[in-house]
């Protein structure tokens, strides 16, 4: 039996995270969406099916077939990108079968002889022939929107804590720092916790993955995940339900968020129900609110429409190589492009098209594509990685996808003057 | 639309956008020696450009016009597209 990954063109619910990354690299809990397809349903024979301007790069990451049509020879579990696996996950390989979560078709087991007959006229025919299967509701959830993992990441940190199977202390651990509840930590090896710190488990365990630097007088709350080389700057309050890292820097108040990683949130400022992309910078005091003071629920556009998230505690939600200046105020349940410059001045709007430059409360489109990437490339050095180019060529559609919603608000800001 | 049209606009946007008595902007002022634009003012120059005149150019050539006069000429190019 193979194993299909897919996304569909519902990626496009989950801007602006998954401009530039398959949905299936979105991350919650410890682990992305991927990570728990593969540990969970442990079929080696995988292939992935992406939209076709993130195939190169896709290709580039991962030792699996990509959009390859000669994959599709062998009894299929297909499974959509988007799907929550965890242990609760089943299947029966005996009879074909299609498994959905709110009316909407996570995955499907479909016999070789149905997959040949389909596979002609590629793999969107197997989807459609997959949902006229015997249906079968699932309890493994479909991440809809940029919201869902926020809103997750509490619940999978201590599911993901106990298969995991590790904890104590492998790093340095200083007889000056504090373990204060009942749950567990687990400290691995070359992480280092100051004197003064604090790990507070009463709510949940705190996992602090390699190399972790936790300063003095930094509070962390479970449940919590540190990803690997990330610094908890000295005086943080890293309260309940955070992902972080790898490689980030987070100091001031975080609280229920996803940092993807490489990201810096160097200085004092809140940020809560947040999900953050890569290389992106927050200016000291950036903040957003994550609770709207009439207690109603929060709307979140989703390219360019606003949606309804049902939910009362809803951040921002902040593309990859997005940064802001100093003071920054995010309103409740803004949505941040990829690569803009948001410098503060009043309320903010509560979208902004990737690429842009928000300055004086105008949307500008900066010094152009090639300035932005040049940047990527310097904030990418700066943590010892580089810009592919297969990645480049991924940041030049989304710019090239992305120009007609960015020109709309561009002319506004300045038709209105 | 002929120069002197464009010329008239492109004052009326700089006056605007740089708080510049438009008298005071001649063909040959530079934006940032003679009316004090700082860097973010560009971005905000070459975006009320493109409303003015209706025309989308491109970032990194329209930012090294350096007077009013060669503003008035890219633009001009632009129009006759």
């Amino acid at each position: 039996m193979k194993l299909v990954i897919y996304e569909t063109e519902t990626w496009i619910d989950l801007t602006p995270i998954s401009y530039i990354r398959p949905v299936f690299e979105l991350k919650c809990g410890m682990y992305t969406l991927i990570e728990r397809i593969i540990n969970t349903i442990k079929i080696k024979d995988t292939g992935l099916y992406v939209r076709d301007y993130l195939c190169d790069l896709v290709r580039s990451r991962y030792p699996y077939p990509v959009n390859d049509p000669s994959f599709l020879q062998d009894d299929l579990l297909i499974i959509d990108g988007r799907c929550l696996v965890d242990s609760d996950f089943s299947f029966t390989p005996e009879r074909e079968a299609a498994w959905f979560f709110d009316n909407e078709l996570a995955y499907a087991f479909i016999k070789k002889e149905n997959v040949l007959k389909h596979s002609e006229n590629g793999f969107k025919s197997i989807l459609d022939f997959a949902v006229g299967l015997p249906r079968i509701e699932t309890k493994t959830k479909i991440m809809h929107f940029p919201w869902n993992f926020v809103l997750e990441n509490s619940e999978m940190l201590k599911k993901d804590f106990i298969s995991k199977g590790k904890k104590g202390i492998e790093g340095k651990f200083s007889n000056q720092a504090v373990i204060h509840g009942e749950n567990d930590v687990f400290i691995a090896e070359g992480a280092d916790v100051h004197p003064l710190a604090v790990l507070d488990t009463n709510s949940g365990p705190v996992f602090i993955d390699k190399d972790v630097k936790i300063f003095p007088f930094a509070r962390i709350e479970g449940p919590c995940y540190i990803g690997e080389g990330t610094q908890i700057m000295p005086g943080a309050s890293i309260r309940e339900g955070n992902t972080i890292g790898p490689f980030c820097r987070v100091g001031g108040e975080l609280e229920e968020s996803v940092i993807q990683g490489y990201s810096n949130k160097y200085h004092d400022g809140f940020v809560g129900h947040a999900y953050i992309g890569e290389f992106v910078n927050l200016g000291a005091l950036t903040t957003n609110s994550d609770l709207k003071n009439d207690y109603s629920t929060v709307s979140v556009y989703v390219n360019g429409k606003p949606v309804d998230t049902g939910s009362l505690k809803v951040g921002s939600i902040i593309g990859d190589h997005t940064k802001t200046s100093i003071g920054t105020l995010f309103n409740t349940g803004t949505s941040v492009g990829v690569m803009c410059n948001i410098t503060a001045g009043g309320i903010l709007p509560k979208f902004f098209p990737s690429f842009v430059w928000y300055v004086n409360n105008k949307f500008m489109k900066g010094f152009g594509l090639g300035e932005m990437i040049k940047t990527a490339k310097a904030a990418m050095g700066r943590r010892g990685k580089t810009l592919s180019q297969e990645e480049e060529n991924v940041i030049r559609k989304v710019f090239e996808i992305t120009a007609e919603i960015r020109k709309t608000y561009v002319t506004k800001s300045f038709r209105a003057k | 639309m002929d120069r002197a049209e464009i010329e008239k606009r492109v004052k009326k946007v700089v006056s605007n956008i740089l708080g510049v008595d438009e008298e005071k902007i001649t063909s040959e002022s530079r934006f940032v020696e003679d009316l004090g634009a700082e860097s973010v003012q560009s971005l905000e120059l070459v975006a009320a450009f493109e409303a003015e005149f209706d025309i989308e150019m491109e970032e990194d050539a329209a930012l090294q016009v350096k007077t009013v006069g060669k503003a008035v000429d890219f633009i001009e190019k632009y129009l006759k597209q």
